[in-house]
């Protein structure tokens, strides 16, 4: 089969006018069969399924009492670091991206740690008062970049979800 | 002051020497040969000092894996573990009483987990009770005494280190590391009088002697071990008188200069036990991982034994090439600790009835992944020097998962051998990342990943095809006032002209197909429609988007790049798509976590940083396209291996005269970008859904998939649209999709088939 969708291609490229040169050369196969033609194929029945709802228990709550631990000895690349590693265990939640983007601001890394704040907001779903902390975290950032405007603009946009 | 002194002795003298002229100079000879002999002594001893120094510290930086994180609902089954287990050298037990041992029960595992030193601390050896089901870790437990555990770090896997320039390797012990019964073997076998000689020792020469002439063979050496380590110094093997006098007077020396304790330490690093291939195996914690895959505290006596037999002769007695010799060779050393009250008789009888137990030398080969150090030793280059890579005794922590690794290479091996005979030329390469925090997680730049070569992910630069073209389409879709995912493109014959020259671009059908949706152009990757998309949008305004995915290769100008034609690596297109499946944020890619110096302070972090370059809403509509392409379009026949719920994304690639195969796809934790095909750049008969695409099913298949679900930006609503004409449907259509749109952008009409005003009419509190 292949081979004859191989020989078609061949055979229609030199119908065509087109002019005979490498570029621009690029197609694009969908199947290994036949063009044009969806072939519905059944499940198998090894099929990969979704897996049920990830708790991995106390791991992260573990992992963020350590953090703490470092934050209060003022060690916060630690701290981050810890955080780093919880996020490997729960990569979607969008608490640990905040208390990363803390961290940063600790570090003093201000930028990361606007970045991580608007990460956290994308995983944030219908949580507005995680919403309102990050963008009070952007707009301490930004006051700390000096950029008055966008920090007003953060703490703005805090006070609207913190209705 | 100094000078003064000096000329006023020369003074004295020559006087002395005027008043004797008559006589031969006696005295002037002596005294120039005692300041000869002074002198080369000194110069020796500078030698002995700088070697034994330099031998202390030139450690090799030593590369480690991901260490594997333990913790209920980790996605990991039995089988994986237990593969994980072997590669870390634990050892099948009835019951696991000591570090480094592992029972299994079905599903049940119990371990003695090995102490290891992080970066934040040491994690200590704990006795744990590992429950898993089918595909997950279910629980965690102390199996002291059933409480549950949060979370256990296993040692991780040491990958490799970087060498020298002359290839040595080992694995620094402390003396306290090793066990005493290694150690009092060890003298009892070469240097019995090491704690009462000076360094060399004419008793032991002569009891050597004695010892050999009653055996009638060579049991014993005359040297001290203290001159073994000088010789091993200076590694030349010739053997002269002048080479064994120097040999003395250093080990008198070293005597002098260092204690027992540090002497025998030295000893215990230097020793050369082995070769493997080109790398020289020094020192007892390197060969007891090169023949047993354990630290030396986890060794049986009888490979103590062997250990301590190998270093008279050894390759005389490699265990793997002459297993007798070694075999008898071991028992005599035996012999000789059970003579001296080593052992015990019972212990003794034990150990002469075990077997070798080596470990496979071809098990080695599974924890090298020369690709993935490619790229971590290119990652340090750029910030260390190499002096210090090769001396300094660094721990390198890097982002490697072996079983990503493993099921990378084993899916594209299964994929690439069957087609061999047909095609003995097909190669391939693969790069897995997570999309969480760029970490490389799999790196294969060949089709045989054990064997260091062209590393293809990183180097080979190729046509890149259709992978191109969600960068036409998302700057496209980032003009929300003039374009969505329900837009109509015009997929009918187009004739126009790039680089001089006239150009009708053609798709992998041989049709037209009309007026398509946006989102299906992509999912079906249509040429035409892209190329008249690609036009509008300008190939300038493309270039750009290209330029803020962090492609900066340079690149075609011409509208042939909106269908692919221009060059870039596995590496370039992982970059690439790792914005896509991150939700628009650019994370650089790391290969290294942390690196800690030999007291394991860490000297360098690689921090996760991330900046977002696509605005939520149009990165989440080319998610949702590129999750079409797997739902209905090119990608399709992963419907059959995945259930729909997954949300797979992902993209095919296929060059003309199918020369390359791509496919980048993501799921919700990581991205993979497998590329086939030929270094010699020809045909080799596969199109990226029936190449590339099977590699990362295997791949996926094996680590299983987390559903992708974005979260939706508050500017984005959903909305269902009529598949035949594009406009918003209703109950009254037959077959619709649900797209996202951004809610302030444009929106499709009412579709023919909706009876009523669509929803997306309604005034917006309505909806």
């Amino acid at each position: 089969m292949k081979r004859l969708t191989l020989v078609l291609i061949t055979l229609l490229s030199a119908c065509s006018s087109a002019p005979q040169r490498p570029l621009p050369p690029v197609i694009d196969g969908g199947h290994a069969g036949a063009p044009g033609e969806p072939a519905p194929e059944p499940a198998a029945p090894d099929r990969v399924e979704v897996p049920p709802p990830a708790t991995s228990g106390g791991a992260v709550v573990a992992l963020l009492d350590r953090a703490d631990d470092y934050r209060r000895a003022g060690d916060s690349s630690n701290e981050a670091a810890t955080i780093e590693r919880a996020l490997r265990i729960e990569p979607g939640n969008a608490r640990l991206w905040h208390r990363l983007a803390e961290a940063r601001l600790a570090q003093g890394q201000l930028q990361q740690a606007e970045q991580l704040a608007l990460k956290s907001n994308s995983l944030s779903g219908n949580d507005t008062r995680l919403q309102a902390s990050n963008w009070r975290l952007v707009a301490r950032a930004r006051w700390s970049m000096d950029d008055s405007a966008g920090a007003r603009k953060a703490e703005q946009r805090a006070r609207q979800l913190e209705h | 002051m100094v000078r003064k002194k000096r000329k006023s002795k020369r003074r004295k003298t020559g006087r002395r020497s005027r008043s004797r002229r008559s006589r031969f100079p006696w005295g002037k000879l002596l005294f120039s040969l005692v300041l000869v002999v002074v002198a080369y002594v000194a110069f020796l001893d500078f030698q002995v000092y700088r070697q034994f120094e330099g031998s202390r510290w030139s450690l090799p930086a030593r590369v480690y894996a991901r260490p594997l994180e333990l913790y209920a609902g980790l996605r990991l089954t039995p089988e994986q573990f237990a593969a994980e287990l072997k590669a870390l050298g634990y050892r099948r037990t009835g019951a696991a009483r000591r570090a480094g041992e592992v029972s299994r029960d079905g599903r049940r595992f119990k371990l003695i987990s090995r102490p290891f030193v992080f970066w934040d601390g040491p994690e200590p050896s704990r006795a744990l009770r590992v429950t898993f089901s089918a595909t997950h870790l279910d629980a965690l437990q102390n199996d002291r005494n059933g409480e549950t555990l949060a979370l256990a770090r296993l040692d991780p896997l040491a990958i490799g280190s970087i060498h020298t320039s002359h290839q040595e390797d080992r694995i620094l012990l402390q003396l306290d590391e090793v066990p005493d019964i290694l150690v009092q073997a060890l003298i009892a076998v070469e240097d019995r009088s090491f704690y009462s000689h000076s360094g060399v020792s004419p008793r032991s020469v002569a009891r050597a002697f004695w010892v050999n002439l009653r055996s009638g063979r060579v049991v014993q050496g005359g040297s001290t071990l203290t001159q073994q380590l000088v010789k091993n110094f200076f590694l030349s093997n010739r053997r002269s008188l002048t080479r064994k006098i120097n040999e003395a007077i250093m080990a008198l020396l070293l005597e002098r200069r260092y204690s027992k304790d540090d002497i025998l330490e030295a000893y215990l690093n230097e020793v050369y036990l082995a070769q493997d291939g080109r790398r020289a195996i020094h020192g007892f914690g390197l060969g007891s991982r090169f023949f047993f895959q354990r630290p030396p505290d986890e060794l049986s006596i009888a490979q103590i034994a062997l250990l301590v037999g190998m270093v008279k002769g050894p390759s005389w007695y490699d265990p793997r090439r002459h297993p007798e010799r070694a075999l008898e060779r071991r028992n005599l050393v035996l012999q000789v600790m059970f003579d001296q009250g080593i052992i015990t008789r019972a212990q003794f009888q034990k150990s002469r009835n075990e077997r070798l137990g080596l470990v496979q030398a071809a098990a080695g080969t599974s924890k090298t992944f020369p690709a993935f150090l490619d790229l971590v030793r290119r990652q340090l280059r750029r910030d260390y020097n190499e002096s210090d890579l090769v001396s300094e005794g660094l721990r390198i922590f890097t982002t490697l998962d072996p079983q990503q690794q493993w099921a990378l290479q084993k899916s594209l091996d299964q994929r690439i051998r069957p087609l061999l005979k047909q095609q003995p030329e097909l190669q391939g390469a693969g790069m897995v990342t997570s999309s969480t925090n760029g970490e490389v997680l799999a790196l294969v730049g060949g089709r045989q990943a054990g064997f260091a070569g062209f590393n293809r992910a990183l180097d080979s630069k190729r046509h890149v095809g259709s992978l191109i073209k969600p960068a036409v389409y998302l700057t496209a879709l980032e003009q929300a006032e003039r374009y969505n995912l329900a837009t109509l493109l015009d997929d009918e014959p187009l004739e126009f002209e790039d680089a001089g020259e006239v150009w009708r671009p053609q798709n992998y059908d041989r049709k037209f197909h009309g007026q398509v949706m946006l989102y299906r152009a992509l999912a079906h990757s249509y040429n035409v429609a892209t190329a008249r998309l690609g036009l509008q949008l300008g190939v300038d305004r493309v270039l750009q988007t290209l330029r803020r995915l962090t492609i900066d290769e340079p690149l075609n100008r011409y509208p042939s790049l909106f269908l692919g034609a221009t060059d870039l690596s596995t590496l370039d297109v992982t970059r690439m798509y790792l914005n896509f499946a991150s939700g628009g944020f650019h994370i650089p890619l790391r290969a290294i976590r942390e690196v800690l110096d030999s007291d394991n302070v860490p000297l360098q972090r690689y921090e996760l940083s991330i900046e977002r370059v696509i605005d939520p809403a149009p990165a989440y509509l080319l998610t949702r396209a590129l999750q079409l392409v797997v739902a209905e379009g090119t990608a399709r026949a992963l419907n059959r291996r995945f259930a729909p719920e997954l949300g797979l994304a992902g993209k095919t690639g296929t060059t003309n005269d199918l020369r390359d195969s791509w496919y980048a796809g993501y799921d919700g934790g990581k991205l993979a970008v497998i590329w086939m095909g030929r270094d010699d750049n020809q045909s080799m008969g596969l199109t990226g859904a029936s190449g590339a695409m099977q590699v990362w099913s295997g791949l996926f298949r094996a680590t299983g998939a987390v559903p992708l679900q974005p979260g939706k930006p508050e500017n984005v609503v959903w909305r269902q649209v009529d598949t035949a004409s594009g406009g918003l449907a209703d109950n009254g259509c037959a077959n619709t999709v649900q797209l996202p749109f951004i809610e302030t952008g444009t929106l499709p009409a009412a579709a023919p088939c909706a009876r009523e005003a669509p929803s997306g009419w309604l005034p917006k509190w309505l909806q």
